[in-house]
């Protein structure tokens, strides 16, 4: 394998939704060194963002069976949609693919779907947060993410008072959020949950009041610090142990390298993350040897896969025929933005190739190919598209097997562009 | 990059076998459109020369989305506490079917109830998890991947899978969606959507055919993401010749106030299907099915057993039709739902998420009775019933007498059992 198409191609379809038409060919001439540069320093403000969808406050539901209940339902359901699409829009318009490409790992790391929350607002409030903090300071990051209200609803924060504990927020903040499972003691947990106690919150707007009456104002122990703590108190204390540096660079390493292999022991990201800093970790991580290393293979998610489709083939998903239909097919290949499957995030790899998900993946390609401008593609002598279409979704190279099913519908140009999104090079990133 | 491809004939999907020879290595009656060619690997082979042995038991998960209320379902129709809470929503006790002393059947669960009195049916009683959470979401995921307190990936079953031989028609879920119960960390069950895989056929199907053909140069992903096309070929060309068979429209279901959690609305459909496939011999040891619409905050009695009539009836119809295929003595329905209701009806003639509620296990191999203590009405915990058997109980004797394997590695240590099964 040609390993600078190899490094070449994960910078684009890890650390980004891919490659816009001619880039990846651009960046190979570019060099990879120039490639890290644009990637980890991009233009301050994002030229292709997406303005934001109108999200209101819908209030309480009315109650069953009124006239009410029905504009309620209505408004929810567009606003939810409205989310949804505006959410795709901006992965394929990005110019800041690091930045947007954060924002959705920090959506599986902090998972919390709409499923549970049911108002759109504190969702898309949510989203805001991962935004402002995606490649910020993490101290700064997790106390704001204790004051979020979706994530607050999803873990039933508003149920933890001093006379009832509720501990399901204060176990995953150690253990999915901010250090690792077993890395605390279920002494911690229920002291933990304590320190949290006193809030509460408006499903409607996600709106975070606080409550004396709630709170348990007494000291609490947490990692042997023995103290009366505030929520940040106990957030930046959990923020400032070594294995929350570990972890964070295990879930980036997960995500961004290798499912299948741990991160090696004290692997230079660690060390990089000594302030608290996100971007000098990713940068370390980018900059370093790993991503030149073969074995790093890993399947892309169905959004990644979509999103990367769409930005090959100049698809915006809000113009595609119809909304539904493109909820349909997400849905069918389990994986619909704000909606992860459980507070542990999204799978990853063998979860993602079913025979139904091939199945369903061959019908979504053809309704997506169906719809794009394939011209440029068409003027190709047709011996140089096959080669035209591995710099295009940015594969390093086409298997045997794969070259042969290509060359075998080359004169058929949209079959020749469903079987290229559908191959294993592209729905893997080798 | 342009090798020359070093594939056989097979690879490139000019099989020995033609669809139409497989056909009639499976038994079915017709042949429906053209013989297109396609290549069948060897776990499709092993789906015609191995079919299922008869005699290997088979379970039926039914899943009941929304959070069925099991307090309307097996009734305590002489506890004056049930009348008690809930004035306007009860069942007069003359209306329904009285299975023991204080314990009836909801009214239009008849077919239930007559394999009740042939003792095929245990009713596990109050069953849940410690510390029950009320989110149709979480407790539906808490369920499937019987993990109370950690979040896992894999579901129950999908961990049993892991400890199997690898084949994708070893579980199948009836639906689009795999529920994460099939999901295993290194094999999951296959999602079968209603009328079958549609095979890409024609050009396309060719064409993907070619793609998913074995590569030498496949890392371990790529040959994963090739395996799993090959097996839809393969999958779709064993069970689509059985589901092209007519199959009867499904039962005309209430449009009912049942809220948005998860299921379909065809059990009926999803069942015939089922039969079908294990008649034809399908090497499935696992089935999934599903209905919807339980989620009964408001108006709930006639919505609520219009359903339950529709699990009842779908399920006595799905077990006679099986009687035909002599395998009707394997099989095991189990039904369960993420959650009872409160035990007090809200102000709507409805009722909001509760806790515990019945299971029910069905079957020949089923000891026939009530198992588990039934919850007091008037000792609730914050307002819902108490568990009183542990849903990990159910599943360990399930995979132990059914799926006849080690529960410790599904479950991790756990030693809670129902002994709803007879000894075999």
């Amino acid at each position: 394998m040609d390993l600078k198409r190899l490094e070449t191609a994960r910078l684009y379809s890890r650390f980004g939704f891919g490659p816009r038409p001619g880039e990846y060919a651009q960046a190979l001439k570019a060099g990879v060194a120039a490639t890290k540069q644009n990637l980890l320093n991009p233009p301050q403000i994002d030229s292709g963002a997406v303005a934001l969808p109108v999200v209101t406050d819908l209030g309480k539901r009315p109650e069953a069976n009124t006239p009410e209940v029905i504009t309620f339902a209505r408004q929810m359901r567009l606003q939810s949609e409205a989310i949804e699409i505006w959410w795709l829009d901006q992965m394929v318009a990005t110019n800041k693919p690091l930045q947007e490409k954060m924002v959705w790992f920090w959506h599986g790391h902090w998972a919390t779907s709409i499923g549970k929350v049911n108002y759109p607002m504190p969702m898309l409030q949510q989203n805001q947060t991962f935004r402002k903090y995606a490649l910020g300071n993490f101290n700064e990051f997790a106390k704001a993410m204790f004051m979020d209200g979706a994530l607050q609803i999803w873990l039933d924060g508003g149920d933890n008072t001093v006379k009832a504990p509720n501990e399901n927020f204060s176990r995953e903040m150690m253990e999915l959020f901010l250090l690792g499972v077993n890395r605390y003691t279920e002494t911690d947990v229920k002291e933990l949950a304590r320190a949290f106690t006193g809030y509460q919150v408006s499903r409607s707007t996600g709106a975070i009041t606080y409550n004396d009456k709630r709170r348990d104002t007494k000291s609490v122990t947490i990692l042997s610090k023995s103290a009366v703590m505030s929520p940040e108190d106990a957030v930046t204390h959990l923020v400032s142990q070594p294995n929350c540096a570990q972890f964070i660079a295990e879930r980036i390493w997960f995500r961004f390298v290798s499912s299948q292999t741990p991160l090696p022991a004290g692997h230079p990201m660690i060390a990089s993350f000594a302030g608290r800093e996100l971007a000098p970790l990713l940068s370390t991580l980018v900059n370093g040897s790993d991503l030149s290393n073969p074995q790093y293979e890993m399947v892309k998610s169905p959004v990644e896969w979509f999103i990367g489709v769409c930005r090959a083939l100049g698809l915006t998903p809000s113009k595609l025929d119809s909304f539904t239909k493109l909820h349909g097919y997400l849905d069918k290949l389990s994986q619909i933005p704000f909606s992860p499957p459980n507070v542990g995030g999204w799978p990853t790899d063998e979860a993602w190739l079913s025979s139904a998900s091939a199945q369903f993946r061959i019908t979504f390609a053809t309704w997506l190919v169906g719809q794009a401008d394939l011209s440029a593609l068409t003027e190709q002598v047709p011996a140089a598209r096959a080669a035209y279409l591995a710099d295009l979704l940015a594969v390093p190279e086409w298997s045997p097997r794969t070259s042969f099913a290509l060359r075998e519908v080359r004169d058929v140009i949209p079959r020749l562009v469903i079987l290229a999104i559908c191959s294993p090079e592209y729905v893997v990133s080798p | 990059m342009n090798e020359i491809p070093t594939m056989s004939t097979e690879q490139l999907g000019m099989s020995k076998y033609t669809r139409r020879q497989f056909l009639k290595f499976s038994g079915a009656a017709t042949a429906a459109g053209a013989a297109s060619v396609l290549s069948i690997n060897d776990i499709a082979e092993a789906a015609i020369t191995r079919p299922l042995p008869a005699g290997t038991p088979i379970l039926v998960v039914v899943t009941l989305y929304g959070g069925n209320d099991g307090l309307n379902t097996v009734i305590p129709y002489k506890d004056s506490a049930y009348y008690a809470a809930r004035p306007t929503l009860n069942y007069k006790p003359e209306t329904l079917l009285p299975l023991t002393e204080d314990m009836a059947l909801n009214a239009s669960m008849t077919g239930i109830k007559s394999l009740w009195d042939q003792q095929k049916v245990a009713i596990v009683r109050g069953v849940g998890y410690p510390k029950p959470d009320h989110s149709h979401f979480s407790s539906m995921a808490i369920w499937q991947t019987a993990s109370p307190q950690t979040h896992l990936n894999t579901g129950w079953l999908g961990r049993w899978l892991d400890n199997q031989a690898i084949d994708p028609m070893l579980a199948i879920s009836l639906g689009s969606v795999l529920p994460p119960l099939l999901a295993g960390g290194t094999q999951s069950g296959s999602a079968l959507p209603i009328g079958g895989l549609a095979i890409p056929n024609g050009a396309i199907g060719k064409a993907c055919l070619r793609l998913s053909a074995v590569s030498q140069r496949d890392s371990k992903l790529s040959a994963a993401a090739a395996t799993s096309m090959r097996n839809l070929f393969n999958l779709s060309s064993s069970v689509t010749p059985v589901l092209s068979q007519a199959v009867p429209v499904a039962d005309d279901l209430p449009t009912v106030a049942g809220g948005n959690a998860g299921g379909d609305s065809n059990l009926t459909q999803q069942l015939n299907v089922v039969a079908k496939l294990i008649a034809a011999g399908a090497p499935t040891k696992v089935w999934s099915v599903s209905l919807g619409g339980f989620d009964t905050h408001a108006n709930e009695a006639n919505a609520q057993a219009a359903l339950l009539g529709t699990v009842s009836t779908s399920i006595t119809k799905f077990l006679s039709q099986m009687k035909a295929s002599g395998r009707s003595k394997d099989i095991t329905v189990m039904v369960y739902s993420e959650f009872g209701r409160r035990v007090k009806a809200n102000g709507s003639d409805g009722t909001d998420h509760g806790t515990a509620g019945p299971m029910f296990l069905i079957g020949d191999r089923v000891q026939g009775g009530m198992y588990g203590d039934q919850p007091s009405l008037t000792k609730l915990v914050d307002g819902d019933l108490a568990v009183t058997t542990d849903f990990r109980d159910v599943y360990s004797s399930v995979i132990e007498s059914v799926l006849l394997s080690p529960a410790e590695k599904v479950l991790g240590p756990w030693n809670g059992r129902v002994k709803a099964f007879k000894p075999v």
